[in-house]
């Protein structure tokens, strides 16, 4: 099984991109307040979130072995992956449209990092074929 | 007759798709002063479209069951990104759910909540009670037992 490999490009991009959406989610957002401030909890935290799931996730099975069900609710960990990737996505595009005062650091990087776990999702799809995607 | 057969589900997501587009357009947040009161909606200056979000998955979610319902000449794929429909709804069901309870925490302040983002609130959770009920419904995956 792919778990004893070394990581794959579809899951070091899940990986990085979670890992940066959760450092910078430290980093000011908007004004100088981070996703975790005032005023910006936790509706801009979840971004970070969903990076945070889908990169322990991988994480977790990938480098510690850890034995998770197949699905969750019927859903596979692939779908799972791709509906939070996509739900990522949204959310970063909403952020991106919305006129919520100058942009910041750790908005840009919520964007990409929304924007690469949905990338992230397709290539596992293709990797793993798992035949939802081309 | 048969026209007008719709599922409990379907209903229940047709009805809550329906009110959370009309809440979207109610006060999401108010500021209230002596001197000075003010409403915002979801689409208002500020909130489009990061708060807008929840009312256009209901509506998705409402538009895909009115179509699948009400005009089933309309050819739709069985499946998007390798999920079923039925799935689809559950996703964007938990997404509007998960997005409206944030900005039901979100203390912003100086702004109150509206009855706008109570009514969304309230149409998110029915959306995601419609997404499990198609769920336990349909022959497919059925994740509550």
């Amino acid at each position: 099984m792919a778990n004893q490999q070394s990581p794959t490009p579809a899951e070091i991009t899940i990986m990085s991109a979670g890992a940066v959406m959760i450092i910078f989610s430290f980093v000011s957002f908007a004004g100088d307040r981070s996703s975790w401030g005032k005023g910006l909890f936790p509706i801009a935290t979840l971004l970070p979130l969903y990076g945070l799931i889908m990169g322990l996730q991988i994480a977790l099975t990938k480098f510690a072995s850890l034995d998770l069900p197949r699905s969750v609710l019927g859903f596979t960990w692939e779908q799972i992956h791709l509906a939070l990737g996509s739900m990522a996505a949204l959310m970063a595009i909403g952020w991106l449209l919305t006129d919520y005062g100058p942009k910041q650091i750790g908005m840009w990087f919520e964007i990409l990092g929304g924007i690469a776990l949905v990338v992230g999702a397709v290539m596992l799809q293709h990797e793993r074929n798992t035949g939802a995607i081309g | 007759m048969d026209k007008l057969k719709i599922s409990t589900a379907n209903l229940v997501i047709l009805v809550a798709g329906v009110v959370m587009l009309i809440a979207s357009f109610l006060a999401f947040r108010t500021v209230s002063l002596p001197s000075f009161s003010r409403s915002w909606n979801a689409w208002s200056n500020g909130y489009f479209i990061i708060s807008t979000i929840p009312a256009l998955l209901g509506v998705l979610m409402a538009a895909h069951v009115a179509l699948e319902t009400y005009a089933p000449q309309v050819s739709l794929p069985d499946r998007v990104l390798g999920l079923t429909w039925t799935q689809v709804h559950f996703v964007l069901a938990c997404q509007a759910t998960v997005m409206m309870l944030a900005f039901l925490i979100q203390d912003i302040p100086l702004l109150d909540r509206g009855i706008g983002l109570f009514l969304m609130l309230i149409a998110a959770i029915a959306l995601l009670v419609g997404a499990v009920m198609r769920m336990r419904e349909n022959t497919g995956p059925r994740p509550f037992g």
